[in-house]
């Protein structure tokens, strides 16, 4: 055994060693054929302030005459140039030879003193060295040399909200044996950063920036390159519609190692843990990404996490639940890939941010405002953006989920964790959302066009559907989870009457059904931790022993069926104003859900708060009001749903730039 | 260039690195009985770094033809070269403790035997990488073939293991027979049998021959690499082959198929006028590639032995590897050269992640596995890994692999390739929906149906552990930052 | 004789071998099929090699015939193995392992 031991390290580095060495041998690189070659110094320049000046060195270290085009610089962005080069016209340099440029930072009055969302661009110098990456851009030159240009940045806050909860799971590992009650302390310190930052960040987030203001209406962009060769991008930013969502997402995992504290201990409680911060890392990026091939990674990292967590730590049928969420998930998501790769390769040609030429592009702002997809071929008979954004629609649809589409919901939600039922409900449903606005939206918005009436068709069917069936129910939770269904049907009713108002409804009902639905579940969740039952008929009463649990139920549940006063009713009532005068008789339908929403919300306020005590719970509920965990998890989220409910401007504002911004690229197909 | 016989030698530095390795453990058996298992482990392991410090110090990106033609030195058949060596390499490490391969409880039975003929296999796929001609392609294949018969049957006084030998022996005789026969039409339509020569006359040759000829060879490739219907051998050897070995079979002879599959068809088919444009070969190899995943992945659903489970999930892969020839250009080879890199980490953990727990006791049924990720959590985790990776999740590895897969397909319908890669595209991805749906039953079992078992940790022995996470740290590395072996494809498939 | 005769003589035999292989549950036949295609694929090669001229093909069968032993060795040496272990070579009955 000794004699194992001293071999094993040997082993380790050998085999680590032959791992990395047949990795990083470069093959080709060996000996520089001859010919002309471009070296240009410094590779990227970084602007601090304007007016700025730097000086970029073109040199040709090869054995031929290079010779160059006419330079110019490029602007990333929808933006205002704010970069210039001295002029070169096209020349030839001898080997050894080397020509000094100027470039300048010139702000304009529009974006003085710096772009809001940083600027960025590159110098593009067009020459015959054919190592360089050829350039498929009309009227472009054979190969492009480029040098990066941008902004200072500050900090890289998104990265920082994105990735910081991994930084956790390395520390909830390694809890000792017997000290597992740390692992919550460290899950709550590592959710409550990025929640901190989101609020700092919305703090400094400038609500009035729109497109035109460059970079795309994005604000804390950060773009870099990623994958040498491939035209994959690191480039996450945030406009009105994310800054909010990653808000929601930050709050609402806080709430959920809140809600944690009720999983056993002795549960594997590290892996639980780490599989929540995973999680969080997932949806977080999702909201951040803006390059496909990014967004597509972050969406699918969250299916492992969901799985394992429904799975391991749900109820009694939780192997089916789990299953059927990742099978649900996983066929809409690999629709949305061939949809990405399809959308990739009908692309224009561009520049990455560094200002290496590509043939096509994975940068959703710029499929969204660069490129126009109607003059594809189509597929097999179908136009092609509408097969497009049919497979995107199905991805997300799944997510929402739109009726057809929706069974996997009622199963992971009874099954699944109260924590992790918050955290389906209060964010994962609301990608679906997010992704129809991102992608449907703004990158195909004649199909969008095309699609409308039947998107109107399917919210409607999703508001009444969901509310017939959650008055049906007789599981409470299963009630709250087709209440799910059915809000999420304003979004879409709201999404499909293409008008700023059914938008904004839209995103706000987004926002007010996180913060409720969250709530609901926490209600539900403690009643169950009580009781050990969800059935409506054994309640009764609870009122009478539990009076601030009564309380806030009434309140969430007030708030749930859009009481005026209260938040919900904001998202509601201006999803109604925006569609009424696209779809009238659809939405006049639609208003009959409110009826029905109010019956079953009031019936389980009734069948739960009021009426006769059933006395078999006297043990188990009386005495046993909220105690200060549970109050520290509703009472945020109830403050945000009464405040919100008489003053949603802050965040209405918050979107109003974005949702023009939306609009305009439906408007212009 | 074209070089003669003895300047020759100078780029066969690695193979002859390999021969003496060979040598060295072949005279060890002869010396000492029974011979040290460590010893004969070490010597092997040496000469298997060594050919592959030799591949990459002596690479050049100019390509040579050796031997007045037989064999070329490349950097698309040193690709294959790495492939095989890392594979070698780390099953040589796995082979170290598991009982079925060598009987280390008894004493150290047969390991020089043992290693020396991996040594030979591995040899014989440097040799299916580097084959530029009809006779070293099938001097290669057959040599990768006899050398698995021998492995496979190699566990004593296994049935199990005796007739997985006896049916890869059946098996494999009659895919070498119908590939010699194609080989020899080949040979007589083009009047030689160096390739280039052959893929020249093919464009000239009536149509019919060549497809016929053609299809003739792919049973033999198509065995190596386990497409339906060539595929019945797979899950017989699979779950009777002592568990290095399979983890040996299913990497280094299907990267050796794929390179032979590359190299002949991209000469028939690839030029202008070639097979591609004049038949429905095309057809055929998207017909095969998508039947060949599909049937994997449906027989994968019932399997209640993991090794065999296993097995029909790589018949499953290499449907997908072979939806990479099928797409062809530089995207279709760069995409399958990609996969093939990514396919051995993780196919390689998956097995030693079976060989791990087989030699601490366990079995190999997935309802033995219950609760294994709280017994065994490493193993448990890189087996998890290894799952999502062969479905194709990111972050890991395989997800990169299958989207420059599912690329390059869409990349050609949109080329004019016409709805048929579309079709099989959408084929592909729905295929990965069904595999996860088995591959999540054993994730299952060793998270999810755990009430039943014990949480008892178990040892695993220091060297699996090393190779587990020298396995896993790759497979989720490259899943997000890839730019180095993009780098190597790139330059295999770009001086080919 | 036209090269014709003997390619059909060699296509003859190839069919010849396959049906054997898939006909007849004998291990030991079915190695006897084997090298019946082996040797029609030589057939054909030393047929092409003399109406070519060219001696590419002969070379080509020698090599042939010598993996062909090999294969055949390895055959019968796992053929008397598993008789020793099953006391059967009927292919048909020596499979265990289920589908």
């Amino acid at each position: 055994m000794k004699s194992q031991n001293r071999v094993v390290p040997g082993l380790l580095a050998l085999s680590i060693c032959s791992t990395l060495a047949t990795l990083t041998i470069s093959a080709g690189s060996a000996a520089a054929t001859p010919g002309p070659r471009l070296r240009l110094e410094p590779a990227a320049l970084t602007f601090t302030h304007a007016g700025e000046v730097r000086e970029v060195t073109l040199r040709n270290t090869g054995t031929n005459v290079l010779r160059i085009g006419s330079t110019r610089v490029w602007h990333d962005g929808s933006g205002v140039p704010v970069f210039t080069a001295d002029p070169l016209e096209a020349t030839g340099l001898l080997p050894g030879q080397t020509v000094a440029l100027h470039v300048r930072f010139v702000p304009t009055a529009a974006t003085a003193p710096l772009p809001p969302g940083g600027a960025f661009g590159a110098l593009l110098v067009p020459c015959d060295d054919d190592t360089l990456p050829g350039d498929p851009n009309p009227g472009g030159g054979a190969y492009i040399g480029s040098v990066a240009l941008r902004s200072s940045q500050g900090p890289p806050l998104l990265s920082l909200i994105v990735f910081f909860p991994l930084l956790g799971i390395p520390f909830i590992l390694l809890v000792p044996r017997g000290r597992e009650s740390l692992t919550r302390i460290v899950a709550l310190v590592t959710t409550a950063v990025p929640l901190g930052l989101a609020l700092w960040m919305i703090r400094q987030f400038d609500p009035t920036v729109t497109r035109t203001a460059g970079t795309w209406g994005l604000q804390f962009v950060e773009h870099h390159g990623w994958i040498r060769g491939f035209p994959v991008e690191y480039f996450l930013g945030v406009d009105g519609l994310s800054v909010t969502m990653v808000l929601l997402t930050a709050l609402i995992t806080v709430i959920a190692v809140g809600a944690s504290w009720s999983i056993p201990l002795t549960q594997h409680i590290r892996g639980y843990f780490a599989l929540l911060l995973l999680l969080e890392v997932g949806m977080l990026g999702v909201f951040c990404a803006l390059d496909f091939f990014l967004f597509y990674m972050f969406w699918e990292v969250m299916l492992l996490p969901m799985y394992f967590l429904i799975g391991i730590w749900g109820g009694p049928r939780k192997e089916y639940a789990a299953i059927k969420f990742f099978l649900y998930t996983l066929a809409g998501s690999v629709l949305m890939l061939l949809a990405i790769i399809a959308l990739y390769y009908s692309s224009k040609a561009t520049y990455l941010v560094d200002g290496t030429p590509t043939a096509h592009t994975f940068d959703m702002m710029k499929l969204a405002w660069a490129n126009d997809f109607g003059a594809e071929s189509p597929i097999a008979g179908f136009a092609f953006p509408r097969i497009v954004w049919l497979a995107f629609f199905v991805a997300f649809a799944i997510k929402v989920p739109v009726v057809p589409l929706h069974t996997w919901l009622p199963d992971a939600h009874v099954e699944a964790p109260t924590a992790v039922s918050v955290i389906l409900a209060g964010v994962l449903l609301k990608m679906g959302v997010y992704g129809m606005m991102r992608v449907n939206l703004s990158i195909l918005p004649e199909a969008t066009h095309w699609a409308a009436q039947g998107l109107a068709v399917l919210g409607v069917v999703g508001m009444l559907y969901g509310a017939l069936v959650a008055m049906a129910q007789t599981d409470l939770k299963r009630l709250v989870a087709y209440s799910s269904v059915s809000h999420m049907g304003y979004c879409l009713l709201g999404l499909s009457a293409l008008t700023p108002t059914g938008l904004t409804g839209a995103v706000a009902q987004m926002f007010n059904h996180g913060t409720i639905t969250a709530m609901m579940f926490l209600l539900v969740g403690a009643l169950y931790d009580r009781t050990h039952t969800r059935e409506l008929s054994q309640f009764g009463g609870v009122a009478h022993v539990m009076p601030r649990y009564a309380t806030v139920f009434g309140l969430a549940f007030m708030a749930s069926l859009g009481l005026p006063g209260l938040s919900g009713f904001i998202g509601e009532v201006l999803v109604f104003i925006g569609a009424f005068p696209a779809w009238q008789a659809l939405t006049i339908t639609a208003a009959l859900s409110v009826i029905i929403t109010a019956a079953y919300h009031l019936s389980a306020i009734e069948k739960v708060l009021l009426g006769p005590f059933n006395e078999r719970w006297r043990s188990a509920l009386a005495g046993f009001d909220l105690d200060l965990r549970e109050a520290a998890t509703l009472v945020p989220l109830a403050i945000i749903v009464i405040v919100l409910g008489f003053w949603p401007a802050p965040l209405l504002t918050t979107i109003t730039a974005t949702v023009q911004d939306l609009l305009t690229a439906v408007a212009t197909p | 260039m074209t070089l003669a016989n003895l300047p020759s030698f100078r780029h066969l530095v690695p193979e002859n690195i390999l021969v003496l390795g060979i040598l060295a453990l072949v005279g060890l058996s002869l010396a000492r009985r029974p011979a040290s298992r460590r010893l004969a482990g070490a010597i092997a392991f040496l000469a298997c770094l060594a050919a592959l410090a030799a591949t990459a110090l002596t690479a050049e990106s100019q390509p040579r033809v050796l031997f007045h033609g037989l064999l070329a030195r490349d950097l698309f058949g040193d690709f294959f070269k790495y492939l095989g060596l890392v594979t070698t390499a780390f099953v040589i490490l796995v082979a170290q403790r598991s009982r079925d391969a060598i009987d280390y409880r008894n004493e150290d039975r047969e390991a020089p035997e043992f290693y020396a003929l991996l040594l030979s296999a591995a040899l014989a796929v440097n040799l299916m990488a580097a084959a530029s001609d009809l006779l070293t392609a099938y001097v290669g294949l057959e040599l990768v073939s006899v050398m698995s018969y021998i492995l496979a049957g190699f566990t004593p006084g296994s049935r199990r293991s005796a007739e997985a030998a006896l049916k890869y022996v059946v098996y494999g005789g009659v895919a070498s027979g119908a590939m010699l026969y194609g080989m020899s039409l080949l040979y007589g339509l083009a009047a030689s049998t160096d390739l280039a020569t052959i893929g020249r006359a093919a464009a000239t040759a009536p149509a019919l021959p060549v497809l016929f000829a053609a299809v003739l060879c792919l049973a033999g490739f198509g065995f190596k690499i386990a497409v339906v219907p060539f595929h019945m051998w797979c899950p017989d050897v699979y779950e009777g082959a002592p568990t290095p070995v399979t983890a040996f079979l299913s990497v280094a002879p299907k990267a050796g198929g794929f390179a032979l599959l590359l190299r002949v068809f991209g000469q028939i088919s690839g030029h202008a006028q070639g097979l591609a444009d004049r038949s429905p070969w095309l057809l055929v190899l998207l017909v095969v590639a998508a039947t060949t995943m599909t049937w994997g992945n449906l027989a994968a659903l019932g399997q209640q032995n993991l090794k065999r489970l296993l097995a029909y999930s790589s018949i499953a892969q290499a449907g997908y590897v072979l939806l990479g020839v099928a797409a062809g250009g530089v995207a279709g080879q760069e995409a399958v050269l990609f996969y093939l890199a990514v396919y051995l980490f993780i196919s390689l953990a998956a097995f030693t992640a079976v060989a791990a727990v087989a030699d601490s006791g366990g079995g190999e049924s997935v309802a033995e596995y219950a609760g294994l990720g709280y017994r065994m959590p490493l193993v448990a985790f890189v087996l998890s890994v290894a799952l999502f990776a062969l479905t194709g999740l990111p972050p890991t590895a395989g997800f990169i692999g299958k989207y420059y897969l599912f690329a390059a397909l869409i990349e050609r319908g949109h080329n004019g390739g016409g709805a048929a890669f579309y079709i099989v595209a959408v084929a592909a991805v729905l295929n990965s929906v069904v595999s996860l749906y088995y591959y999540a039953r054993v994730l299952r079992a060793m998270y999810i149906d755990s009430a039943s078992a014990t949480h008892q940790t178990v040892a695993v022995a220091a060297v699996h552990r090393v190779v587990l996470v020298a396995l896993t740290v790759p497979t989720i590395l490259l899943g997000v930052y890839w730019s180095p072996l993009r780098d190597l494809v790139h330059a295999a498939v770009g001086t080919w | 004789m036209p090269t014709l005769y003997y390619l059909y003589l060699s296509f003859a035999l190839f069919f010849i071998g396959t049906a054997g292989v898939l006909l007849r549950r004998n291990a030991l036949i079915v190695l006897m099929a084997i090298e019946l295609q082996l040797n029609a694929g030589n057939l054909a090669l030393l047929a092409f090699s003399r109406s070519l001229g060219d001696l590419k093909g002969h070379v080509f069968a020698f090599f042939v015939i010598a993996l062909a032993a090999a294969e055949a060795a390895v055959g019968l040496a796992i053929l008397v193995g598993m008789y020793r272990t099953r006391q059967t070579i009927n292919l048909d009955e020596v499979a265990t392992m289920k589908r």
